[in-house]
């Protein structure tokens, strides 16, 4: 009898917690999933939905989902004037499902985050404004995106942050720079017997990149931004543990959702995956923020969108104190440069 | 070299175990209420113990100490929750094998798998978007996964010193739950709670053991 009173008092408990929640304020934070493909991914709304303005950051990895980027400083400088959408891709984050990994694909993430865009329209009003925000992989996504059918219709910018649209050109510049910056350190003796490895490596690995040197080139690429002084340090472990009773982080389906992911098979597919080709498509306004040391994505693969779309609004704005991650090491031009797009463009 | 062998493991039967009898014995069942965190996030669990073996067991050291304790094994039932907000609350019912190891002077170690079957409930409103652009509104969404459980506790049997027939225990649980996006998901949970001797009996053969070390 005990049992059967504690059942139903959970199952009232769990009824009421998914009651819908759609806040139009200032100073709003909704949670909502959306279920598309064998896969719930968790959408967090955060900031001023009365704005009807909102900035959907597209995150990187694979896998690594969107909790990082909700720091204090943005929600003081970018959440204040519209909404941010947090939204964990499918097998990232706090989205969950069963046995999924047939519909782990690039195509089927374009449809999600169409579909993302069509639910944020349907809870906050069909005249809301969406602004697209690709950070890193999330490039590769909103590149997709944006050059698929009439998409791009229904955004009304494109924010294009240390991204990759081509990642057999992404494998060539990330070995480019690695030589040439690796050259310059070791003149002037700055981290030479690191730098020293990474250019024996490099010249080493000339092009036709495998898997397995693509992975190695990206580590590399990690680790030398550190070795640049005038990069601001940026620890992802630390800024996701920073926040993590804060935001009631479910931290073993991150960790277990990225590592899934960005080992995932369908990476292979990635390796050789490139929208350079039909960017020309691209007619929607467009602001480009690279790091100048950033080794992952180097600032060329930014002058490639910039030269390659099909709008004159755009602006490419790189800034010389950051390195992979703008978003976190240079908030200050990251936030104005996106708030000044997003009020030219509402 | 055989037989040097042989010989040993004879003498080991033979002076360890001086005494083996066979009593019967009327076992309890017991009922298990507990706090069942995972870290900040809170969850219940309670279940039923079904006791299935005894053996008293008494050691006597070559100080000349005697050392006696009891081992239990139990087979368990349990249904237990925890809430994540903004993730998932999940309700999971289990059923396990617990061995314990009990005492004289009532503190008991414990270790105990368990399998079952959980089921999350989305911690947010969950749509569904067709390719129509049409959105609706999926009612209880969530998901069934496999679940594991191992884990391993301290505690304190009252009814060994006292007349109160109950334990307090604290264990320490980890949840693994498949397929979960194609692959596992683990989950630290730490159970404080108390075991309520019930007045309910299973009567058993219990063992009782004699060794000398």
């Amino acid at each position: 009898m005990k049992q059967i009173i504690f059942i139903v008092a959970v199952s009232i408990l769990l009824a009421s917690c998914q009651k819908e929640k759609i806040t139009i304020g200032t100073n709003v934070s909704d949670t909502f999933y959306l279920d598309n493909a064998g896969e719930s991914m968790r959408i967090l709304v955060e900031g001023n939905t009365s704005s009807k303005t909102f900035v959907l950051f597209v995150h990187g990895g694979p896998g690594s989902g969107s909790f990082v980027y909700n720091t204090d400083y943005i929600s003081q400088n970018i959440e204040n004037k519209y909404a941010v959408v947090y939204w964990d891709q499918r097998n990232a984050g706090a989205s969950q499902g069963n046995s999924n990994d047939n519909h782990l694909n690039l195509p089927q993430m374009t449809d999600d985050l169409k579909k993302v865009i069509q639910l944020i329209k349907a809870r906050y009003g069909q005249n809301s404004f969406v602004f697209l925000l690709g950070h890193s992989f999330g490039g590769l996504l909103t590149s997709s995106f944006m050059t698929k059918d009439n998409n791009q219709s229904m955004v009304k910018g494109w924010i294009y942050v240390d991204g990759s649209q081509n990642y057999p050109l992404n494998d060539t510049l990330t070995r480019q720079m690695l030589l040439k910056v690796g050259h310059e350190q070791v003149a002037i003796n700055k981290n030479t017997d690191q730098w020293n490895t990474i250019i024996s490596y490099c010249n080493g690995h000339p092009g036709n990149f495998t898997i397995g040197e693509s992975e190695q080139l990206g580590t590399y690429a990690t680790d030398a931004e550190t070795y640049i002084d005038v990069v601001t340090p940026f620890n992802y472990v630390n800024a996701l543990l920073g926040y993590a009773v804060e935001d009631k982080l479910p931290l073993t389906a991150i960790l277990i959702n990225h590592l899934y992911s960005s080992n995932a098979s369908f990476n292979n597919d990635l390796a050789k995956t490139e929208f350079s080709s039909v960017l020309y498509k691209v007619v929607t306004p467009t602001l480009i923020l690279f790091g100048e040391y950033d080794f992952i994505c180097p600032k060329e693969l930014g002058y490639e969108v910039f030269n390659r779309i099909n709008t004159n609004d755009k602006k490419i704005v790189i800034s010389p104190i950051s390195g992979h991650n703008l978003i976190f090491q240079d908030q200050v031009l990251f936030c104005n440069e996106v708030n000044s797009f997003i009020e030219l463009h509402k | 070299m055989c037989l040097t062998l042989i010989f040993t493991v004879s003498a080991l039967i033979c002076f360890s175990r001086n005494a083996d009898t066979l009593n019967i014995e009327k076992i309890p069942y017991n009922l298990k209420f507990s706090y069942n965190s995972s870290l900040i996030y809170p969850g219940a669990s309670s279940g039923v113990e079904y006791p299935f073996q005894r053996i008293n067991v008494t050691k006597f050291l070559k100080t000349g100490k005697k050392k006696s304790f009891i081992k239990d094994r139990f087979i368990t039932a349990n249904l237990n929750g925890y809430h994540h907000p903004y993730f998932h609350d999940n309700l999971y019912l289990t059923v396990g094998w617990t061995m314990r190891r009990t005492k004289s002077s009532g503190f008991f170690t414990e270790f105990s798998p368990e399998i079952g079957l959980s089921r999350t409930f989305l911690g947010g409103t969950t749509y569904k978007v067709d390719d129509n652009g049409n959105v609706s509104v999926r009612k209880l969404a969530g998901y069934y996964y496999t679940l594991v459980s191992v884990g391993g506790g301290i505690g304190y049997d009252f009814s060994k010193t006292t007349s109160k027939p109950y334990m307090v225990f604290s264990k320490f649980n980890v949840l693994t739950m498949f397929p979960y996006n194609s692959t596992i998901y683990l989950r630290p949970v730490i159970e404080i709670g108390m075991i309520c001797k019930l007045s309910c009996f299973r009567s058993l053969k219990v063992k009782s053991k004699t060794k000398n070390k």
